[in-house]
């Protein structure tokens, strides 16, 4: 055949162009809801948790007025308490799985930073909770980034030693990719160059430390 | 996040191309249902059966040709003996008569070599082709003869089934079947079909000539010569109710080579009639399904990259963090939290993937529907065939991809 011109089905291809879209919008928006509803829940938790900061500072002008004996239990207790739901709330953060929600993408972060905010308050919280009531607690403070190599292998053995020891160990981890002043200062002071870095007990230790060693300098 | 964002475009693609299907379906409904079989004036047919080892099932496939319901006097065989090293050639030449002729070549030509030799001599109005390893329903030429009466047709092919589902590869290899059988009946519905099997496609011997034969060089000659029906202007038509059986491979390794050659065919052809694409002269063939497949291919090879790769990296980081816990074996269940595991599943893609999943189960239900096959014979096949072969699919799309790149020598 010399001059043919096959068909085209313009209308069916049209409209099953519409309906994907439709679809996809759809799906889209729903999954948008669904995120939107993850990460408010996160947020909620988040100010609760800063609520109790700042309900153990104010716990803390009690140390003042009715001494040790009688405010460090106290204090220990609300420290657990936040110590328990932040941890949560951190492989909560984790688990709401962003990369992959381009739409909720900015507000995650927002979140990611406003959760590390609260932490390094909580950490200086405890830090001074630590002096004052000479606690045998531990606390590190543990710098990531997502490009550095074994920063995911760090985690996992704090998280390993987290479940093991409890609330002996605080673990407040902070992302440095967020560009949070408070996390770039602390980095200044420590001259924190590479990662993963960890800070125990006010101490400053850079690079990766398996279980082993970590128990070695936990227990002192 | 440019990973996230071709996620994102294959499940599109995914959605859209289920969504015409579903459609061109929908809208030709009442066509397939209606299976009476139309008269028409029945033309001489030669079936012709290029062999090559194939002692086990020729027999069988002569015999199914020889009882066809169709006038004697209008059927011949032509069987062309490809220097088979086994009992190919004793058992088919028992069947010469009158209406069975043997020919033998003196080398091994290739099929579609033996399928142009016999399309020499045959004096027929029409061919059709048979794999020797299949056979085909006694009906299966009347119904599909009477499409020929418009003349613009060169080529129908049938519904092609698994001959035996024995093994679980036979079984998956069943469900796909299937779905090809509902696929290439909306493709004709398009004018679209890009493949005409060489289980029992027919054609018009004059358009075969007019168009040059088989290519011989071709590694899927039934791919090439349907798209060069396709270029010459002629229209190919599918019977889903006329059946034919074939073998299919029953080993891994088997299926490995079949579709590696199937693939780096199908790549040769895209190179070879590349002025189709997005060409409207070709139509739906040329401005939806050509151009559509390849972007499938690409883009379902990296969304189903990614899952495996997701997958593959998640085990072996458990493994890895086993050692980072010196084998503490209660740390891996003390971190499983229900909540998270929801958390991380409830996403977008995965949404997505719900409507994939969905419109792929209504295809398939509707496959096994206009095919007059119980799904329910062949669960397991199928969820087999939903979850896992589309991972070796592309597994072997992207092996072919990268054999053609390197040009590397057929094994075969």
């Amino acid at each position: 055949m010399k001059n043919f011109k096959k068909q085209i089905n313009v209308g069916t291809l049209l409209s099953a162009f519409i309906i994907s879209t439709i679809l996809f919008v759809a799906g889209l928006y729903v999954g948008y809801g669904i995120s939107t509803q993850k990460l408010s829940s996160v947020e909620k938790e988040i100010l609760e948790i800063n609520r109790d900061v700042e309900n153990f500072q104010i716990q803390f002008l009690l140390l003042d007025v009715l001494g040790e004996n009688a405010t460090c239990p106290v204090l220990k207790n609300t420290l657990s308490d936040i110590n328990k739901r932040s941890y949560a709330l951190g492989s909560k953060l984790e688990a709401s799985n962003p990369e992959s929600e381009i739409l909720t993408y900015r507000e995650y972060i927002n979140l990611k930073k406003e959760y590390s905010r609260v932490l390094i308050g909580y950490w200086l919280l405890a830090n001074k909770f630590q002096k004052s009531c000479l606690s045998d607690i531990t606390t590190i403070v543990y710098f990531y980034s997502k490009t550095c190599d074994r920063c995911d292998d760090q985690g996992v053995v704090l998280t390993y030693l987290k479940n093991k020891y409890g609330k002996k160990l605080l673990v407040f981890a902070l992302d440095t990719d967020l560009d949070e002043p408070g996390i770039e200062a602390i980095k200044k002071h420590y001259e924190i160059k590479k990662y993963p870095s960890l800070i125990i007990n006010g101490k400053l230790y850079e690079g990766f430390l398996g279980v082993d060693e970590l128990e070695e300098i936990i227990r002192g | 996040m440019i990973l996230t964002i071709i996620n994102y475009i294959a499940w599109y693609i995914f959605v859209f191309i289920s969504v015409v299907w579903i459609l061109v379906f929908l809208q030709n409904k009442n066509k397939i249902r209606d299976t009476t079989v139309k008269t028409y004036k029945l033309p001489s047919v030669t079936v012709i059966i290029p062999a090559y080892n194939e002692e086990k099932t020729i027999e069988k496939t002569i015999k199914s040709v020889l009882s066809l319901n169709y006038p004697k006097e209008l059927l011949d065989v032509i069987v062309v003996n490809d220097c088979s090293t086994d009992r190919t050639k004793h058992i088919a030449e028992k069947f010469t008569s009158k209406r069975v002729v043997v020919l033998n070549n003196e080398k091994r030509m290739g099929k579609a070599y033996c399928l142009n030799k016999a399309i020499k001599i045959s004096k027929s109005e029409l061919i059709a082709c048979l794999d020797a390893d299949s056979i085909v329903e006694k009906d299966i030429l009347t119904k599909m003869i009477p499409y020929f009466k418009d003349e613009s047709v060169a080529c129908v092919a049938p519904a092609l089934k698994v001959w035996e589902k024995k093994s679980f590869l036979e079984k998956i290899q069943h469900a796909e079947y299937i779905l090809n059988i509902f696929l290439r009946k909306c493709l004709e519905f398009l004018d679209a079909i890009n493949v005409t099997p060489g289980v029992f496609s027919i054609y018009r011997k004059k358009v075969l000539e007019e168009v040059g034969g088989f290519d011989e060089g071709n590694l899927t000659e039934d791919m090439e010569i349907a798209l060069r029906i396709h270029d010459a202007g002629y229209k190919i038509k599918n019977s889903h109710t006329a059946m034919s059986y074939t073998m299919c491979p029953k080993k891994w390794s088997e299926l490995f080579k079949q579709r590696i050659r199937w693939y780096r065919g199908s790549i040769q052809n895209y190179v070879k009639y590349k002025h189709m694409l997005l060409n409207p002269k070709y139509g739906n063939l040329g401005v939806f399904f050509l151009p559509m497949n390849l972007i499938a291919v690409f883009s379902i090879i990296i969304l189903l990259v990614t899952i495996a790769w997701n997958y593959t990296e998640n085990i072996v980081d458990s493994i890895r963090n086993l050692f980072l816990v010196n084998f503490d074996l209660s740390f891996v269940f003390s971190n499983i939290n229900l909540e998270n595991i929801v958390m991380q599943l409830m996403t977008t893609p995965m949404l997505l993937g719900l409507f994939g999943l969905f419109f792929g189960t209504y295809i398939l239900y509707r496959a096994f529907n206009i095919s007059e096959d119980d799904p329910s014979e062949s669960k397991m096949g199928l969820i087999l065939y939903l979850l896992f072969f589309p991972f070796v699919l592309m597994l072997f799309w992207l092996l072919a991809i990268i054999y053609e790149i390197l040009n590397i020598k057929k094994m075969w």
